[in-house]
């Protein structure tokens, strides 16, 4: 710290005139400084810290390397990156609890005592913290670049479904509607997304790690806040992230609040991590540009080509040709017996509607049993793909195969809590908007049901042509 | 203030020697001249930012010098709080640009000013060497400027009334029957305590402004939480971009200032002295800064709070304030429904039979036909007094939901319903604009007595029916006002009758002058989106 004292010395009187930045070292004075001595509760914290975070962060389970050898180079690409990108290190089944960073801490405790005793004489860990810094810079560069992609390319959340549309605001589950409501504006997903991004990119060079962190905080913050508020399922998860950035911000923070705050003079962090060896270089470019094209370029190439397919949320298998809509059950018949329009009877459907692919929906005042997953799921199968019906009561949702030369629908319920329920129907199709279905329903009981296309206009269409100045009658 | 009183505050150096890297005062770093560049860029910026900066609307000043400050409602400081650029305002020959084209206009209105100074102290050759001091006082009033605006704006949010939680009967509308910003409004309402976090965000950035070393985090928070502000109103059409942007521009105006050292610190990794000019201040100015600072604080994060806080308990703004008649309360199927006496089946198609109906907590009453009606396509927002004129429940809801207002007679068991769509009354209402223009005189309709004076007797004066802690004389006057100016209105008389609370039956005159008779039945029905733990309002 003295020889700071000498430089100023080196200065020359008109130098000090001039802007600060020309008060600066070009000539390397600082960094010849030997590097200052920690004392021992901060060379305590950062064992402690460098366990902690080392396990969180790099990947030492096996599973992991399983799935990273079995990763699918086709177009399923982006769900396997975007499944490995959420690692943690889980002692408790897969559910993603706070339980699992008691044990980190306790086995980085652990460490921590070990690495004291065998490490007495050590004066810092610069170097140390560097590589964990690099660790983490890249762990949560991936973190968010996953979720920035299919957010860029608006996926996570879609455009609600013709049956969500017709289901009440109440009957869904807070985590359902805020997906919804940012499902109906894809352009404000892609912003976010490529603000998530940007904060990624921003993390893989050094100089720039530190914004990229004011950009990551703010919106993580708002990550974690949500999935608490919304009731939804990846609060640890993005806690995780959110302490990664946070131990990433603490590097500069020091500087920056004395900077700017404080405003006072203040030396920037020289420390430099030299590779030595050509191969140390040519490794570290390697492993660099390999990130850059695994985890940004293959990976966004993958997710926009994902996204041109149609979203992932959704079942692929099309569904009957041009019936796709809401139509009113004109008539129903339950055992031969007409069964007028009713609200209350839990039997008599009150309308159902048609997906382009194949799913129908019923409403009627039989009740669900709540469906709810509430973490980010990329399914591979249609079966897989509950977005329709997760968190959301009001409607029972069938996935159907038809069987066009006999006519045949075959239903079975897609909610989980219904295994098993699965029915014919008998359909005829006498004009463009009638359907007429027949057969015997999940309680063996004969059914007769006359559908008819409803030409419903939707608000959330509608208004966005009219303005929010425009009238409109509907 | 005279310009030799102000020295550099003499702070900066009390560093030890070997941080502040030299023993030169670093008075001398940055109070270099300015080139004439940076001076012609100045005197713009300068003369853009004050114009923006300052209330310019004759209402704003009629507000703060009528405004009675022993019995104040929360818009009276709010619309203190509450401006933006207008003083070109709504002009044909000058394009919208979806509100911008004012900036656009005040921007070369500056850069014609700023170029006249330039002239003018060229040709007096007596150039200043640099602004520091104007600078200093320039970015004083953008901070004040924005704190003091987007405190106003956070505590609706602490105070979770700007995004409400829905009404029952929105809670049984479609998810498609909604306009985009409706969808939006809700769904920050559904969860009211992160309301209050979004609320906690803007108010902390507003008093992060008020001092110097938080400015930049201040600014930081202020420039990335109402970013996202600016892309969520113009993606739901939410109207509010236009004001949130505004914040946006002063808090990147303040960030400005820090870019340099940023710069130099993190990306080029030098020695990083910072430069700040601060006038020093004597006598009266001190004590006249002291005042101005604790007046800020005792004005808009005291008393805001508290008015705002009343208003959240026991007025929210856009939630009907009266108590609904307590055992109507409630959903309800319709079990029966006749017309002139003629019984209607229940089909979903049928335009004049009610699906269900809904009484809400407050003095509203909703039902669901299958008819198309006019819609309310606005933000349901503003500072309306009376119940009668707080839409939010109407406002971008489809669906053949109708929704009145109504003032019960309890002794004679009558309900006088009002539509509350009105045809004439919206564009009044928008959460992004002031209230101005809607105190032009209109039209007064004389009163045709359609309630009898003795019914009257019993409902009793709508402004003394909430607690006399959240009354206020803008509510009194405003409620006599919005009276008078109101419009034509669709109306129902009906009587109620109930035993149990179980069943009620509505008979009476519909708004088609029919008569109407109405078996409702109560259906207890379950919602799977969780009770909010965070109630506005008493009822």
């Amino acid at each position: 710290m003295n020889k700071l004292t000498k430089n100023s010395t080196v200065l020359q009187p008109d130098t000090r005139f001039s802007e600060p930045a020309r008060l600066d070292d070009s000539k390397g004075l600082f960094a010849q400084r030997e590097p200052a001595a920690w004392t021992e509760p901060e060379k305590g914290l950062f064992r402690f810290s460098f366990l902690c975070f080392f396990i969180q962060a790099v990947p030492l389970d096996p599973r992991f390397y399983g799935d990273l050898l079995t990763i699918h180079w086709d177009k399923y690409y982006y769900r396997d990156l975007f499944n490995l990108s959420r690692y943690a290190p889980r002692f408790f089944g897969p559910v993603d609890t706070f339980a699992n960073w008691g044990v980190v801490a306790l086995i980085a405790l652990i460490g921590k005592v070990i690495w004291t005793l065998r490490d007495r004489d050590r004066r810092n860990y610069n170097e140390l913290y560097y590589v964990l810094r690099v660790i983490l810079r890249y762990r949560l560069a991936i973190g968010v670049l996953a979720y920035g992609f299919i957010k860029l390319f608006p996926m996570q959340a879609p455009l609600p479904s013709i049956s969500n549309l017709n289901t009440a605001y109440g009957d869904f589950s807070a985590w359902k509607l805020f997906s919804m409501s940012l499902g109906i504006v894809p352009s404000y997903e892609s912003f976010l997304g490529l603000v998530e991004i940007t904060g990624g990119l921003l993390l893989l060079n050094r100089k720039t790690a530190t914004i990229g962190t004011l950009i990551i905080l703010p919106f993580t913050g708002n990550v974690f806040m949500s999935n608490l508020a919304y009731e939804g399922g990846e609060y640890v998860y993005s806690f995780y992230l959110i302490t990664m950035a946070l131990f990433l911000f603490a590097f500069d923070a020091v500087p920056l609040i004395r900077l700017l705050s404080l405003e006072l003079p203040t030396k920037p962090h020289r420390f430099k991590f030299v590779l030595t060896e050509p191969w140390q270089r040519t490794a570290r470019l390697v492993l660099k540009s390999a990130f850059i094209f695994f985890g940004v370029i293959l990976y966004g190439y993958k997710t926009y080509a994902a996204y041109q397919l149609g979203p992932y949320q959704f079942p692929q298998a099309p569904g009957l040709p041009g019936a796709s809509g809401l139509y009113n059950v004109t008539e129903f018949r339950l055992n031969n017996l007409v069964v007028p329009y009713s609200r209350e009877d839990s039997a008599r459907w009150q309308d159902v509607v048609f997906e382009k692919w194949a799913t129908l929906s019923i409403k009627s005042n039989r009740p669900v049993k709540l469906h709810q997953p509430n973490t980010e799921q990329i399914g591979l199968t249609d079966a897989d793909r509950d977005y329709e019906l997760a968190g959301s009561a009001g409607r029972h949702y069938y996935t159907y195969q038809i069987d066009a030369v006999r006519h045949l629908l075959t239903l079975e319920n897609r909610n989980p809590n219904y295994a098993g329920e699965t029915w014919q129907l008998h359909y005829e199709r006498p004009s463009a908007s009638r359907i007429i279905l027949s057969g015997r329903d999940q309680n063996r009981d004969s059914v007769y049901v006359v559908l008819d296309k409803l030409n419903k206009k939707y608000l959330l269409n509608e208004a966005a042509k009219a303005g929010r100045r425009g009238t409109l009658n509907l | 203030m005279a310009f030799v009183m102000n020295t550099l505050k003499q702070t900066t150096i009390t560093e030890p020697v070997e941080e502040a890297a030299g023993q030169h005062p670093p008075a001398a770093i940055g109070a270099k001249p300015w080139t004439s560049f940076q001076k012609v860029i100045f005197r713009i910026a300068f003369l853009f930012f004050i114009i923006i900066s300052l209330p310019t609307s004759w209402n704003w000043y009629q507000n703060v010098f009528t405004m009675d400050w022993l019995h104040p409602h929360y818009r009276d400081l709010y619309d203190i709080a509450r401006f933006q650029p207008n003083i070109l305002g709504n002009v044909r020959w000058w394009p919208n640009w979806l509100g911008y084209g004012e900036w656009l206009f005040l921007l070369l209105v500056s850069v014609v000013g700023g170029f006249i100074w330039t002239a003018v102290a060229n040709r007096r050759k007596r150039d200043r060497r640099e602004y520091n001091e104007l600078y200093y006082w320039l970015r004083v009033i953008v901070r004040y400027r924005a704190g003091i605006g987007i405190i106003g704006f956070g505590f609706t949010k602490l105070m979770p009334t700007q995004l409400p939680y829905p009404s029952l009967g929105l809670l049984n509308t479609n998810f498609g029957d909604f306009t985009a910003q409706k969808i939006y409004w809700l769904s920050i309402g559904i969860v009211p305590w992160y309301e209050v976090f979004t609320g906690i965000v803007e108010v902390l950035a507003g008093v992060l402004l008020f001092f110097r070393a938080t400015t930049f985090w201040g600014a930081v928070l202020l420039f990335g939480a109402l970013a996202d502000i600016v892309y969520v109103n113009l993606a739901y059409d939410g109207g509010v971009h236009g004001y949130s942007s505004y914040f946006v521009l002063l808090a990147g105006f303040l960030l400005v200032y820090y870019i340099r050292d940023l710069y130099n610190l993190l990306i080029k990794e030098r020695f990083t002295v910072p430069f700040h000019y601060y006038p020093t201040l004597t006598g009266w100015q001190r004590i006249a800064r002291v005042g101005l600072k604790v007046a800020t604080f005792v004005i808009f994060l005291g008393l805001l709070y508290w008015t705002q806080y009343v208003n959240f308990r026991y007025d929210p703004y856009k939630q009907p304030a009266q108590k609904g008649v307590a055992q109507l309360r409630g959903n309800y199927r319709v079990t029966e429904f006749r017309v002139n006496n003629q019984l209607i089946p229940y089909s979903p198609l049928d335009s004049l039979r009610w699906q269900e109906a809904t009484f809400e907590n407050w003095s509203t009453l909703t039902f669901k036909a299958a008819r198309a009606v006019p819609l309310d396509l606005s933000n349901g927002g503003g500072s309306p007094m009376r119940d009668l004129n707080r839409t939010f429940e109407l406002t971008g809801v489809a669906g053949g939901q109708r929704v009145f207002y109504y003032d019960a007679d309890t002794v004679t068991h009558t309900l006088y319903l009002q539509d509350k769509y009105r045809p004439a009354g919206r564009g009044n209402r928008e959460e992004g604009g002031s209230d101005e223009g809607s105190k032009k005189p209109r039209k007064e309709k004389a009163p045709d007595n359609w309630i009898p004076a003795t019914a009257l007797a019993h409902i009793g004066p709508e402004d003394s029916k909430i607690h006399s802690l959240a009354r206020s004389t803008r509510r009194t006057k405003g409620v006599v006002s919005e009276a008078k100016r109101d419009g034509k209105r669709n109306r129902m008389i009906l009587q109620y009758r109930t035993t149990d609370g179980g069943r009620v039956i509505l008979s009476g005159i519909n708004e088609n002058r029919d008569s109407i008779y109405v078996v409702l039945d109560r259906v207890n029905r379950k919602y799977v989106l969780s009770e909010s733990t965070l109630k506005a309002g008493s009822y």
